[in-house]
């Protein structure tokens, strides 16, 4: 290789012998002076790593998931291993179920979500099974752009996206607020336009986080620091580890969500009271805007989108608050309607069958389930042998 | 705006594509002006007025010497003009904080208000710069630039602007005058410097950082171990921090096509103060060596006359670095170390007999210790933890294993550099591996927060 020029190079000529001043300093204190052929060499070698290690990571990482498999909530925001999920389930799966916790099912076993009774529903007719693809604590900002970012793999396929009108209770929810909120997710939401004013992270990190959507290798560091450093940078969990191996804390094998077998009571057990949420209007609401962004990027894609909306627990509202909620479930009727979305709007379920406004128990997940089943406009579009759009 | 963040990278990219474009053209150092004043700007837009009126206060008063015979008044006019920006952002806290003290030690009520002001980024260094160029065209040294815009250019260079190397106006000026080129192999440098700062940065210092800033921000909870180690991690984290900020403002500089002076030379290998001296901040010890210890008198009196010059040069050094009694007693630590080691090299014995790797050391141990009271939050921190360290037991450090491996690699590389071994280092299948190496540490595994470096706040 052809080693870097250690002759002064001047501007303009000098005197033989002579050398300005700031030519004869030395070039380092250390070695390191690579040649332009050098460097090319090392970006020659830098992109391939950029491009084969997030590649062949998962040929030594333990991933199987089953066919009841969701994120587990510890790697909520591993998105890098999201992304693998999605390629796992759209080969897998013919249908995914997208959404927040009511989709993860926040109070139930993975074996009581509504994907699991789906898929358990059509198995004995259409032999369908339903990839539960939520994500506890996402809102409908923050899922847009996890499926513009990381669910490239869903594409081509039927998916039924689920509405949670719990995000537009309030102003708050609904991310409309000036004062800073820290909410979940905030590495998925629009970093510079359109603005969202409560999120306020320093310029120098939003743009790591724009790097990171497009780089792959910083996909997957992340993905090393959340699944195997406690989502610690390595100093971090040095500090926090002083005597062990940051090799050793990588046994190539995904930490296993600790799945909770306790029964939950319903919101009324515990003595929920009915609440008048201050709902926002959909006109203005910041998160239903990126429900409908979520629409649109999951349909670029060629899938087949269906929404289901709700059902949200009726029971807990006042009777005010229960006519906005109408109002809005009115004009996200219209809108579905207006562009051509399949949507299903499942009665509410029996009170005690949620656990709370917006998340159904056990059996809730059952009866919803059926009830979608029953849906003719579920069972056209999702349950039918029909090629996606 | 730091190297190390991810807002430099696309303001150097277009700050690099237009440079690129007018480099050849008069615009050239307008853009440099521009840029830089963005960068400068960046952190807090008032500022600008600092930079900016330190600017046109020294050109006028260079106009107005180079025309006058009262050259030493225009002079102090500007050492003045200098003196009092530094004292107002700098020291009124400090001067305030002490006044106050003597008022209440003679029983008075009086308290002066305490000044709350925000020490404008990087003042010391161009303020320095500037005073050096104006002493130097006093000298007659160096020409007066007539152009104001290369003028401003020279003051506010944006990679050298916010903690140096205080770069000389008879390197750097000529620079601005001459048709710039930038080859491949200037680039290829620049990217081969800035590299290596940023590893340093993030990979080393900040690390470190993170074990340093536990132990010394309660000193009084931890043993002698823990305190020894936080103390030689410091050592290490400060020279990563600022040999890395040097080498990425080195690097973009280079880039450019400027070259700017070496500032550190694998300083923790030298054999004596004096030696450490000229391998560490060089360019703030060439600058004290010619503005303040030279007209003091130098080396041309007596042994007890060095002794003093030395010691007062010291001691304004260490005042310089921070508005604090701690920077002033590390500044009279190292002027007293000087004196000896000046004396201990007289002697034959220590000079001939003594073997290297044990001066090496005992200037290690010497500047480490040194750098508590640099470190310390207050005085009576840095004599506890001098006290803790002789007098306290032994507990577990919980120093992690990865820092002592980082700490003791970069050693080996040092002393490698500084051996027969150096020619493995200088084989292109070493660097290329070890940059690779260097890039995969830094993107994958560095924290993403952007901790600001140490000298910035000087």
């Amino acid at each position: 290789m052809k080693e870097p020029d250690t002759k002064n190079t001047t501007a303009s000529p000098l005197p033989a012998g002579l050398v300005r001043p700031w030519e004869a300093s030395p070039f380092s204190s250390n070695e390191q002076r690579l040649s332009v052929t050098q460097w090319l060499l090392t970006l020659a070698i830098m992109l391939l790593l950029f491009v084969s290690l997030p590649r062949l990571w998962p040929l030594i990482e333990d991933f199987n998931p089953d066919p009841d498999y969701r994120m587990p909530y510890t790697l909520s925001d591993d998105y890098w291993l999201y992304s693998q999920y999605c390629q796992w389930a759209a080969a897998h799966s013919d249908v995914m179920v997208v959404g927040d916790s009511v989709v993860w099912g926040h109070y139930v076993p993975p074996d009581e979500s509504l994907s699991h009774h789906l898929t358990g529903l059509t198995g004995k007719t259409t032999q369908q099974t339903f990839a539960n693809m939520g994500i506890d604590g996402i809102h409908p900002a923050a899922m847009a752009g996890l499926l513009e970012y990381y669910g490239q793999a869903i594409s081509g396929k039927k998916v039924i996206l689920s509405f949670n009108p719990l995000w537009m209770t309030s102003k708050k929810h609904d991310l409309q607020t000036d004062k800073e909120f820290r909410f979940n997710h905030p590495r998925l939401v629009p970093q510079f336009t359109p603005r969202i004013a409560c999120y306020t992270e320093s310029i120098p990190n939003r743009l790591r986080i724009v790097m990171e959507r497009r780089v792959e290798l910083l996909q997957w560091s992340s993905h090393l620091s959340t699944a195997y450093l406690d989502k610690m940078d390595l100093s971090t969990w040095a500090m926090a580890h002083p005597y062990d191996s940051p090799l050793g804390a990588m046994p190539f094998t995904l930490p296993q969500p600790k799945e909770t077998t306790e029964q939950h009571p319903s919101w009324n057990a515990r003595g929920g009271a009915a609440q008048a949420f201050p709902w926002v209007d959909l006109e203005t609401s910041v998160q239903w805007q990126f429900f409908k962004r979520a629409i649109n990027t999951l349909r670029d894609r060629s899938n087949t989108v269906f929404v289901v909306i709700g059902p949200f627990n009726e029971h807990m509202m006042t009777d005010k608050s229960l006519g906005q909620y109408r109002l809005i479930k009115a004009g996200v009727e219209t809108w579905l309607q207006e562009n051509k979305v399949p949507y299903s709007m499942p009665a509410p379920l029996p009170s005690d069958l949620y656990a709370d406004a917006s998340h159904p128990l056990a059996a809730g997940y059952a009866l919803l389930a059926q009830q979608l089943c029953d849906d003719a406009s579920f069972k056209s579009v999702i349950l039918s042998p029909a090629e996606p759009d | 705006m730091h190297f190390h963040t991810w807002t430099f990278l696309p303001f150097f990219l277009i700050a690099y594509g237009v440079y690129l474009g007018v480099r050849t053209s008069r615009f050239a150092n307008l853009w440099i002006v521009i840029v830089s004043y963005v960068f400068y700007g960046w952190w807090n837009p008032l500022y600008l007025a600092i930079i900016a009126y330190s600017t046109l206060i020294d050109y006028a008063v260079l106009a107005c010497m180079v025309k006058s015979s009262r050259k030493k008044m225009w002079l102090s006019v500007s050492i003045v003009n200098g003196l009092f920006l530094l004292g107002f952002f700098k020291y009124g806290l400090f001067v305030t904080e002490n006044i106050n003290h003597l008022l209440s030690a003679v029983g008075s009520d009086y308290a002066l208000a305490r000044p709350e002001r925000l020490l404008p980024l990087g003042l010391s260094f161009y303020v320095f710069k500037s005073m050096g160029y104006l002493i130097d065209c006093y000298r007659g040294h160096v020409a007066r630039e007539t152009n104001l815009i290369r003028h401003a250019a020279f003051v506010s260079f944006f990679p050298i602007l916010l903690a140096g190397p205080i770069e000389r106006a008879a390197n750097l000026l000529p620079q601005f005058r001459d048709p710039r080129r930038v080859t491949p192999q200037d680039m290829a440098d620049g990217l081969s410097l800035f590299v290596v700062g940023l590893f340093k940065k993030v990979a080393l210092a900040d690390c470190l950082a993170l074990y340093v800033n536990k132990i010394y921000a309660s000193p009084e909870s931890f043993q002698g171990p823990a305190l020894i180690l936080a103390t030689v991690a410091f050592a290490w984290q400060i020279y990563f921090d600022f040999s890395g900020y040097t080498d990425m403002a080195r690097g973009v500089a280079r880039a450019m096509g400027f070259r700017i002076m070496l500032n550190f030379n694998h300083p923790y290998l030298a054999t004596g103060l004096g030696d450490f001296w000229r391998r560490w901040h060089i360019s703030l010890s060439t600058w004290f060596r010619d503005y303040v210890y030279i007209p003091l008198g130098g080396s041309r009196g007596g042994p007890l006359f060095t002794a003093r010059n030395v010691l007062l040069t010291m001691v304004v050094s260490g005042l310089w670095h921070g508005a604090a009694w701690t920077f002033v007693v590390w500044g009279a630590l190292h002027g007293l170390g000087m004196v000896v080691t000046r004396a201990l090299e007289r002697h034959p014995f220590y000079r001939d007999k003594c073997p290297r790797l044990a001066k090496q050391i005992g200037v290690f141990a010497f500047v480490t210790f040194a750098w508590i009271f640099f470190r310390a939050s207050t005085w009576s921190d840095a004599c506890l933890i001098v006290t803790r360290i002789f007098t306290s037991g032994l507990s577990d450090p919980a120093c992690p294993l990865l820092f002592i491996a980082l700490m003791g690699g970069v050693l080996i590389y040092q002393f490698m550099c500084d051996s027969s071994l150096r020619r493995y280092l200088m084989t292109g299948s070493v660097r290329v591996s070890l940059t690779v190496l260097m890039l995969l540490y830094v993107i994958l595994f560095s924290a993403s927060g952007g901790q600001a470096f140490i000298y910035n706040q000087f």
